[in-house]
Order: structure tokens, then C-alpha cells, then sequence
């Protein structure tokens, strides 16, 4: 079985992927992480759980709250992202996709220069779809710095799904987009399946700025993507990949190595919160 | 406890003459006909209450009770080999895989909304994948996949304004739906034409995986006396009361507003957390072996579901309306009938019910989750085989529970109408680019690409082709195991406009091509028959020749490997009164869902050329079968010969198609339909994304079949186009001979244009670019 259930001893540490009412990719990513190595628990946003036994965070794609007033926006005001917030200060990995990745901006996390709201996740501008656009990109790594590229190498090109309507990183402060390119925080962007980043449609599918896909804090721990790395994380997933024998369909895809990344990132920094 | 209906309840229409029974069926809201209503005192051996007037109403329409249509309806194949459960509760169940001697199977249901999403069409369409969802789950499933099969009206004709308006509004009530609660869509697809121009069709299939030993049945089960009935979801008020009643009219723009209220209101997030928390009490009840009874609350809501639950059981039920959660005041018939969206209900054994509770109102806090919303006990499973409701202390409803479920049976009257077609004298072709371009961007044939991405393909991480990249999308199901779920839904309007026999006929044996296209075996299937007035003896001949043309498809393309077995109906659905005021039917339009297996969907291919240099072969000759072709209709006509299915050639085809991709022989196919031969190359140029690079070259000569060129290029005759390298092709001709049917060599891939030629001369080159703009325009433009 490629994607079976939690493991025993051999695992390199624990996730949780939160779950808020909406939210509706919490099955693949948690079997994502499992399949790098990763035990996973799926927890909803009114658990009792003791959140600080967990070695890092997912939160999984969707629709949480369904997004009333701003998507993510009350998701990042459930009590349980204080309790996210507080244990990434301790050093441990949070990825936010999709829907997760708007409620990390909304917390501030992301870019998490100054701690306040800095960036937005807008409506996207796309010539062909207004409003929700599911397709492939291809995504090219612009920093490794981040837990969640910390197994890649710059310019390495994946092939990654996004699904949204709002997904175009903005900002209003001048010059953060500059700071945060400098800094090694912007890391993942849109680009053509050889690996020019564009920013045109449809290279380009939301009118991101800079074509960003994924930016980073300052520290590199906490990731926010609009992109859906869970599903590419086998090769069956990936189009045109196709009349291949099993073995090979169910190989770890391009998307894998995030996950596999975070994994060793919790291995190798875990010492620093157990 | 008394069981008697309070005496002031009941209305005495034994005592009405015809015109007061008229007077008063109408100020009620109550749409059966005299003789219907004269019924209601036979069956219950007294005059009835409103409530259960309004019972009867619902349960006698024809959404509800298939009056018109039962008796031909058993004429279809429904059992076989492949089949773990038929066509008897919300969805039908198909073999998929052994695990480890664990017995997978397919759930599959497929229903259509046409009324409400011509009025209301966002909401319309939305509700109809939220009941769709609803069906797949209550047998216990996971709910992997949706497709939906479109019809609207003339983007350019006289109504285009509002058929473009509704054609968007649906596409956009689809995704709001199914996106947001997290089922991908596997297939689909959307015809455009003026007899969809005051009645749209929304047809939608579900998949869902169930192992059969947890497969939960919408049925008390034993020893269900004393159970607690519990409705979980939303609050009940009056949205789609009068629903399914509603779903059984004719649709006159004069009611509009009125029939909106008929609609009722989707609420997607309601539906994604519900799931989940159901799937929670699932886990529960497999956990500890509890014996339930589940089924979701559509048509005809609380009373519906309840009574067929406990009917089915062998038992009654005592229901007291006052413990309904509602968000309204409303009357005690319109907390029994109103078609509320989010909402199911169990019958468990009272020492579980406090645990259900608390997994819907604690655990998922769906209180909190949606106004209102959470789950309540409202009643009882009595020995006694009658069905009680309460309501402000009084029993509002007492009749045999039999009696409620039953429903009523007509045999319709039929007649063939005295319809003449003709095949038209169309001019030569002098340009062939010109009309392959005009073909690639009609409406019905050009790239679904605008529609599809708007759909989340991905979520659930189990698409392994998309809709749009081949004939059938594929989806492998079951965690590390390599079967594969392949599902395509087709039906022709214009074919079944000339002929509703072969309509039926190639629906079945498309919906079979185009999953065998991708290398699947078809397993089974569901019908969704959309047709018009069954009061009409012309309109209901039009239903019964499209039943006998399913009957005799299924039967005569046997399940492969199954000499004289049919590829079964597992499930279905019929909607009639398509038709509007002003007597305008839609074409009849048997909508087939086909389900195919693959053993290992790493075979799987899709319909896009792969490399430079094979060769290009076709499977099924061209015939002069362009009767509501797509040629014929940018020429203006309709004709008369319709494709017609010779069963012992289609079988043999189907059968190589397989076997050759199963051997890995074929590199890409592509069924033929619309746009016959030009437009199926065409396509398998550009791929699903539009971005093919491999052009390809066939000559007339190879497949023009002694018939003018026109003829040749755009017969819609049934066949296939494949892809297979040069070492494979002794191989591959060899399996077809031993299936009967004959490969033909039609031409190769290569260069960077599709190239025609016919005795060495070029009848038409059309490069990979301009083909790639005509198809990828033509779908935006119609719904612009």
C-alpha cells in the first residue's frame, strides 16, 4: 500500500492537519504526510487535543467558515490558530494550502515581517475564468530556506494543481514585495513547465504578483501556497503521466517533496521543542 | 396513546361535488386529478385530513411514485454478474474490486433538476448535485465523484439572452455546489438547442465507494420496533414545499415567481460538514456492529423518508411534528412534505441515539455550523403497520403506511406520430477547411475547457484523467490498489429528435465506447429520461420507443466476457412534462451514465496523440448515417438517417478496444460522434488541454467508404480512432479479427497540421493552430 495508514516507531514525527467547518482536503494531506514519513492526525477546530504534542501543522484546503466576509478571515480568529501561532514560534513547521494559506495571511503569519495583517490573497484576474479556476501550474523554487523546500534546490520545477477563486498574493506596502524577494522569503512562483517564470496568463493563472505562488516567514517554518502540493503527491495524479505500470503511477509525484521536506526539517530541528 | 385523527381535521370531500373539489384542490395547493383525489377515501377507508391530502399529492405525483412510468421501467436489465444491488433504494451499486477478500463496490445514482434550474437556475442546479450527494452517501459510501450532463437552449437563436444567462448560472451552481463540499467532477457533457430554450436539462451522476459488508440499507432493519426515527440537518421551513409536485407540471412563465418558491435552497457548507460528521456515525455503527437505517430526505422530505424507511422495514412510524427543529411557523403538511435541502434520516436503537446526537450537535456542532441546524428525534418505529404524525397535540395523519408508498400505476396511452424526415441535397463542400473549422467550433463539439475548469477536478487526490483529456474520466478509488473507476454520460438530442429508438440505442453504446476508449470495461449503468407529456400518447410513444431502444442496447451489447448477459441499469430516473406552455418538447433525451472498470488504471489512456509516426487506424466503417449530424445542422438541416448500432459489430468493437489497451497496444483513442471522423482527429491533435504539437495525415481513401467526401468526413456513424505504434499493429489487427471487426489503417501522426488526402491529392491542411482556435473559441462564444 503506498498511502496506508499511521505507522509505529520508524515515524519522523507527528502532524496535525486542522480541519475547519468547510474545509475539504484534510484526507489527502493528511495521507500526503503519511506517505513522507509523518504520523497524521486529522483534529477539528473544537478539539481537546493537547496541540503541543504535535511536531507541525497542515492546514488543509477548502471553503473554512465558508469564507464569510474574507476566505480565511474567521478561520485565523478560531482560538486554535492562537495555539498554531504560539507553537510556530517554537520553531515548528506550518504549511497553509489553498483556503489554509488565506487563513495563515489572515493571522499575519504570512509574510510575518511586522505582526499584522501585510498581504491580502485577491480575486483572481484571469482572462479565460472569472472567479473559481481549477488547473495545473508548474511551480519553480525561488528559496530553500523554508522547511518545506529544504530537501529541493533553486529553480527545481514541479508540477502542482491550484483550485480558487482568490489566490493572488497583493499588498498595499511598497516595496514589501522587493524585501520579501530579497529576503529568501518569497519561495515558490509560477512558471512554464521548462521552468521560465512568467507573469502572464497562463503561466501565470491568478495575476499574482511577481506570479508568487508561496511566501514564507522570516524564520522559514510557516508556508503559505495557493497551489495543492497533496495533489501531486503521487504520480497518478499528474495528467499525461499516463499507460505507465503501477509500480510507477504509484510512485511518490512532484509534489511529494514538500511533505518529505517537512519530515526531515522535524527530524533534524525537532530536538528544538521536544 | 390515541391514534384516531381529531374528527375536526377531516375534510369531507366525499361530500364535494367536482366543481368544489376543483375549487378546493386548487386553494390547497393539491395537484392530483379528480379521479386521484376520489382515490384518497378508498385507500384510507375514510375522508382524509389536509395533511394527508398533501401525502397523497406528493407521493402520487410522478416524481415521487413513477406512475407513468413503472411498468415499462421493468422491462430494463437490472441484474448480472456485476451487480451487488439494482435499482430498488437512492442508488444502485456496481462490483468494483476484491481487497485482501474484501468486496468493493461502486455506488452510482443519477437524477435530474430540470424544472427548478430553469427557473432558478444557480439554485436549481445546486440542489440538484446536493441531492445527488445525498443518494450516493445514504448507502453508506464516500461520496468520490460527480458528473452532469447539460442541455440548453439556442446561444444564437431568439431566446439566446436567457439561454446564455441560464447556461452560466448552472455552470456556476454546479461548482458552487460540488466545489465547496469537496467532490471532484469526473465527467459530463452539454449540448445546445432550441428545444432547451424554455426547459434546460440538469442531469447529475454520483459515485460513491462502499465495501459491501458496510453498505447501509434505507430500510428499518430487524427488530427495529421502538427505534428512534432522527432527522439531522437543516431547520425545516417551506422551501421547495410542493417540490415534487412541482418537478410533475408544465412550466408557464406566467408562474414564475410562484414556482420559485418551489425551489429549494442549497447550502453547500452545511452539506461539507454534514458529510463528514456522517461519516463519523458511519464509523461508529461499523465500529460497534449496530444495525441502522439511513436515507436522505428529497422528495416529499420527512414523509417520504420516514415512511419508506419503516415500510420497507416491515413496520410503522409515530411521528410527533412538534419535535421537528424548525426555523419557521409553518403548518404541520408543510413540516411533513417540505423539500428543505441538508437533511437525512436514521432509525437507530434508542442506546445509540444520544451518541448520534451528540456526534451532529457537540462534535460537529452543526448549531453552530448553520442556523438552526443540528439533529433531532422526532418519533418512534411502531409494530403497527400505520403511520402517525402529531402535531400541537393532535394526530394529524393516521393511514396504512402501504398505502402512502405504493403509489399509483397508469398504463399510458401511445401513438406514433406522423412525423416525416428527409435527407437534404446539400451542395459540395469547396472548401474543406472552412467546414472542418465551422465543425470544431460548433457549441456541441468545440473544447469544454471553460465549463470543466471551473469545476475542482483534483480535490481528493484521486483524478487520474480529467474531463475533457479523453471520452471518460478515471479515478482510482481505493488507497494503493490499482483498480480504476472510468465514467463518461452521453445522449444525443438531435439522433432521438429524428428517430427515439436509435436516440436510446446510441446513447447506451456511446456511453460503452467511450469507456472502453479509455480502456475500461463498461460495468454498469444508470438512465436519467427526460421526455415530455405522458398524458400525450404521441409524447409518451417517444417515452416507450426510447425504453425499448435502452432495453434492446444493454441486451444486445453484452458484458464482456458474458455471452447473452446484459451490461445491467443499476439505478435511474425519469422526468416528464419537459415541455413548456407554449407546446414546445425538449428533443427526448435518454441520459445514460456509464460506469466501466479497469483492473490497473496505470493502462489507462486518454484521446491525445502521443508522439510522431504511429500509424492511425479506424474501428467501424463510414456510413451515409449524417441524420442530426453536426454538419448537417451548420448546413441548416436535420436529415434523416440516423446512426444506426449494428450490436454484433459494436460488441466486437468495444471488446478490441479494450483488449488492445489493455495489452498496451494503443497509444491514444478517441470514440467518433459528433463531427464524425474529421473532428474525432481533430481532437485527438489538440488533446484536452489544447496543446497538442503531433499533427496527423489520413487519406480519404482508407475510410471514404465509396461515399461523397463530405459524407466520409463528418458521418457520425459509431466507431473509434486509435493511436498504435508500428510494432504493435500486427498484434492489434490480429485482436480485432478475432473480435470480429476489421482495423483499418486510415493514415499517421506527424507534422504540424491535420492533413487530408484522397488519391494522392490534399482535399484540406489545416494547421495544428488554426484548429486549436476554432476549438477553444466556440464554447466561449456560446455562452458569452
Amino acid at each position: 500500500m503506498d498511502d496506508g495508514a499511521n505507522g509505529g516507531d520508524e515515524m519522523k514525527g507527528k502532524v496535525a492537519v486542522i480541519m475547519f467547518p468547510g474545509s475539504n482536503c484534510e484526507e489527502e494531506t493528511a495521507r500526503a504526510c503519511r506517505a513522507a514519513g509523518l504520523s497524521a492526525d486529522i483534529l477539528r477546530w473544537n478539539t481537546r487535543e493537547d496541540l503541543s504534542s504535535y511536531d507541525g501543522f497542515v492546514l488543509p484546503g477548502g471553503w473554512s467558515y465558508e469564507d464569510r466576509i474574507r476566505a480565511g478571515v474567521i478561520a485565523s480568529k478560531d482560538s486554535i490558530m492562537k495555539t498554531v501561532k504560539e507553537e510556530s514560534i517554537k520553531g515548528k513547521p506550518v504549511l497553509g494550502t489553498c483556503n489554509g494559506a488565506q487563513v495563515l495571511i489572515e493571522t499575519g503569519m504570512i509574510p510575518g515581517v511586522k505582526d499584522e495583517l501585510q498581504m491580502a490573497l485577491a480575486a483572481n484576474i484571469n482572462p479565460f475564468i472569472s472567479g473559481y479556476y481549477c488547473t495545473w501550474t508548474s511551480l519553480s523554487v525561488c528559496s530553500t530556506k523554508c522547511a518545506f523546500t529544504s530537501g529541493m534546490k533553486d529553480g527545481d520545477v514541479m508540477k502542482v494543481p491550484i483550485a480558487h477563486g482568490e489566490g493572488r498574493f497583493t499588498t498595499k506596502e511598497d516595496g514589501l514585495v522587493k524585501k520579501l524577494e530579497e529576503s529568501g522569503q518569497v519561495v515558490l512562483k509560477y512558471c512554464s513547465s521548462d521552468g521560465k517564470i512568467s507573469d502572464e496568463f497562463p503561466t501565470n493563472p491568478n495575476g499574482s504578483v511577481n506570479a508568487i505562488a508561496g511566501i514564507c516567514n522570516p524564520e522559514g517554518n510557516v508556508l503559505a501556497m495557493m497551489p495543492h502540493p497533496e495533489r501531486a503527491a503521487w504520480n497518478r495524479q499528474v495528467p499525461g503521466l499516463e499507460a505507465k505500470p503501477f509500480k510507477e503511477m504509484s510512485a511518490p509525484g512532484p509534489g511529494s517533496p514538500m511533505f518529505s521536506s517537512m519530515a526531515d526539517y522535524i527530524e533534524k530541528e525537532g530536538k528544538k521543542w521536544r | 396513546m390515541n391514534n384516531q385523527v381529531n374528527k375536526e381535521l377531516i375534510v369531507g370531500i366525499s361530500q364535494m361535488s367536482d366543481d368544489e373539489l376543483k375549487e378546493y384542490m386548487k386553494k390547497n395547493g393539491i395537484s392530483l386529478s379528480l379521479d386521484e383525489i376520489k382515490l384518497v377515501p378508498k385507500k384510507i377507508g375514510r375522508d382524509p385530513t389536509l395533511t394527508e391530502l398533501h401525502i397523497f399529492n406528493t407521493e402520487w405525483s410522478e416524481h415521487c411514485s413513477y406512475k407513468s412510468s413503472r411498468n415499462l421501467l421493468k422491462l430494463l436489465p437490472t441484474t448480472g454478474p456485476t451487480v451487488i444491488q439494482g435499482p430498488k433504494e437512492d442508488a444502485g451499486i456496481i462490483h468494483l474490486a476484491s481487497v485482501n477478500g474484501e468486496r468493493y463496490g461502486v455506488v452510482m445514482a443519477h437524477e435530474s433538476h430540470n424544472h427548478p434550474s430553469q427557473v432558478v437556475p444557480y439554485e436549481g442546479a445546486a440542489t440538484g448535485v446536493g441531492g445527488i450527494i445525498r443518494d450516493v452517501l445514504c448507502m453508506g459510501a464516500k461520496v468520490v465523484a460527480i458528473a452532469d450532463s447539460l442541455r440548453f437552449g439556442d446561444p444564437f437563436g431568439k431566446f439566446k439572452n436567457r439561454c446564455r444567462y441560464i447556461s452560466n448560472a448552472v455552470v456556476d451552481g454546479i461548482a458552487g455546489y460540488g466545489n465547496p463540499v469537496g467532490i471532484p467532477n469526473l465527467a459530463g457533457e452539454i449540448y445546445f438547442n432550441s428545444s432547451f430554450d424554455d426547459n434546460c436539462l440538469v442531469n447529475v451522476v454520483s459515485l460513491g465507494i462502499v465495501k459491501e459488508s458496510e453498505i447501509i440499507h434505507s430500510e428499518a432493519p430487524k427488530g427495529a420496533e421502538g427505534y428512534d426515527i432522527v432527522i439531522v440537518g437543516k431547520a425545516t421551513d417551506n422551501s421547495g414545499f410542493g417540490g415534487a409536485a412541482f418537478a410533475s407540471l408544465i412550466l408557464d412563465e406566467e408562474d414564475s415567481e410562484q414556482n420559485k418558491g418551489a425551489v429549494q435552497v442549497p447550502d453547500p457548507f452545511l452539506k461539507n460538514v454534514l458529510i463528514r460528521a456522517t461519516q463519523a456515525v458511519f464509523d461508529e455503527v461499523r465500529k460497534n456492529k449496530i444495525n441502522v437505517g439511513f436515507k436522505d430526505m428529497g422528495a416529499g422530505g420527512i414523509m417520504c423518508s420516514s415512511s419508506e424507511l419503516c415500510d420497507s422495514g416491515g413496520y410503522g412510524a409515530d411521528i410527533d411534528l412538534d419535535k421537528v427543529h424548525t426555523s419557521m411557523n409553518i403548518p404541520p403538511y408543510v413540516i411533513a412534505c417540505s423539500e428543505t435541502q441538508e437533511r437525512f434520516t436514521w432509525i437507530v436503537p434508542p442506546e445509540f441515539t444520544k451518541r448520534v446526537l451528540e456526534i451532529y450537535n457537540d462534535e460537529f456542532e452543526l448549531p453552530n455550523v448553520a442556523e438552526g441546524a443540528k439533529a433531532s428525534v422526532i418519533g418512534k418505529v411502531t409494530k403497527d403497520k400505520s403511520y402517525v404524525m402529531r402535531h400541537g397535540g393532535k394526530v394529524v395523519c393516521n393511514a396504512p403506511v402501504n398505502e402512502i408508498t405504493s403509489g399509483i400505476i397508469y398504463d399510458r396511452e401511445y401513438k406514433e406520430p406522423q412525423k416525416k424526415f428527409t435527407e437534404p441535397d446539400i451542395p459540395k463542400t469547396s472548401d474543406y477547411r472552412v467546414a472542418i473549422l465551422k465543425v470544431l467550433s460548433h457549441p456541441d463539439v468545440a473544447s469544454r475547457m471553460k465549463v470543466f475548469k471551473h469545476y475542482d477536478t483534483e480535490v481528493q487526490g484521486n483524478a487520474v484523467i480529467r474531463p475533457g483529456e479523453a471520452d471518460a474520466g478515471v479515478m482510482a478509488p481505493i488507497d494503493g490498489h490499482p483498480a480504476g473507476v472510468a465514467l463518461s454520460t452521453d445522449s444525443n438530442p438531435r439522433y432521438a429528435r429524428i428517430d427515439p429508438y436509435w436516440g436510446a440505442v446510441t446513447a447506451v453504446a456511446e456511453a460503452m465506447r467511450n469507456v472502453a476508449a479509455v480502456g475500461a470495461t463498461p460495468y454498469g449503468m444508470t438512465d436519467c429520461l427526460n421526455y415530455s407529456n405522458p398524458e400525450d400518447p404521441e409524447s409518451f410513444w417517444t417515452f416507450r420507443q426510447g425504453i425499448k431502444g435502452l432495453v434492446d442496447s444493454a441486451s444486445n451489447l453484452w458484458l464482456k466476457g458474458h455471452k447473452d448477459t446484459p451490461v445491467p441499469f443499476v439505478s435511474g430516473n425519469v422526468s416528464f412534462y419537459n415541455y413548456s406552455a407554449t407546446g414546445k418538447s425538449v428533443d427526448p433525451s435518454a441520459g445514460i451514465a456509464c460506469v466501466g472498470i479497469l483492473d490497473d488504471y496505470g493502462k489507462a489512456i486518454t484521446m491525445k496523440i502521443k508522439k510522431s509516426g504511429s500509424g492511425l487506424y479506424l474501428l467501424g466503417e463510414r456510413k451515409d448515417e449524417l441524420g442530426g449530424s453536426v454538419f448537417y445542422e451548420i448546413n441548416g438541416q436535420l436529415g434523416a438517417n440516423v446512426p444506426k448500432v449494428d450490436f454484433v459489430k459494436e460488441r466486437g468493437m468495444i471488446y478490441s478496444v479494450i483488449d488492445m489497451i489493455g495489452n498496451g497496444h494503443a497509444l491514444s483513442c478517441h470514440d467518433i460522434s459528433d463531427g464524425g471522423i474529421a473532428s474525432c482527429v481533430s481532437e485527438m491533435i489538440l488533446g484536452g488541454e489544447a496543446d497538442g504539437k503531433t499533427g496527423a495525415e489520413i487519406s480519404m481513401d482508407a475510410f471514404g467508404n465509396g461515399l461523397r467526401d463530405d459524407k466520409a468526413l463528418f458521418s457520425e456513424s459509431t466507431g473509434f480512432v486509435l493511436e498504435i505504434p508500428k510494432e504493435n499493429e500486427t498484434e492489434a489487427i490480429k485482436i480485432c479479427k478475432n473480435n470480429g471487426v476489421e482495423l483499418v489503417k486510415i493514415g499517421k501522426t506527424g507534422g504540424s497540421a491535420l492533413k487530408i488526402t484522397k488519391s494522392g491529392k490534399t482535399v484540406a491542411d489545416v494547421p495544428i493552430d488554426d484548429l486549436r482556435k476554432s476549438w477553444t473559441t466556440g464554447l466561449t462564444e456560446a455562452m458569452k
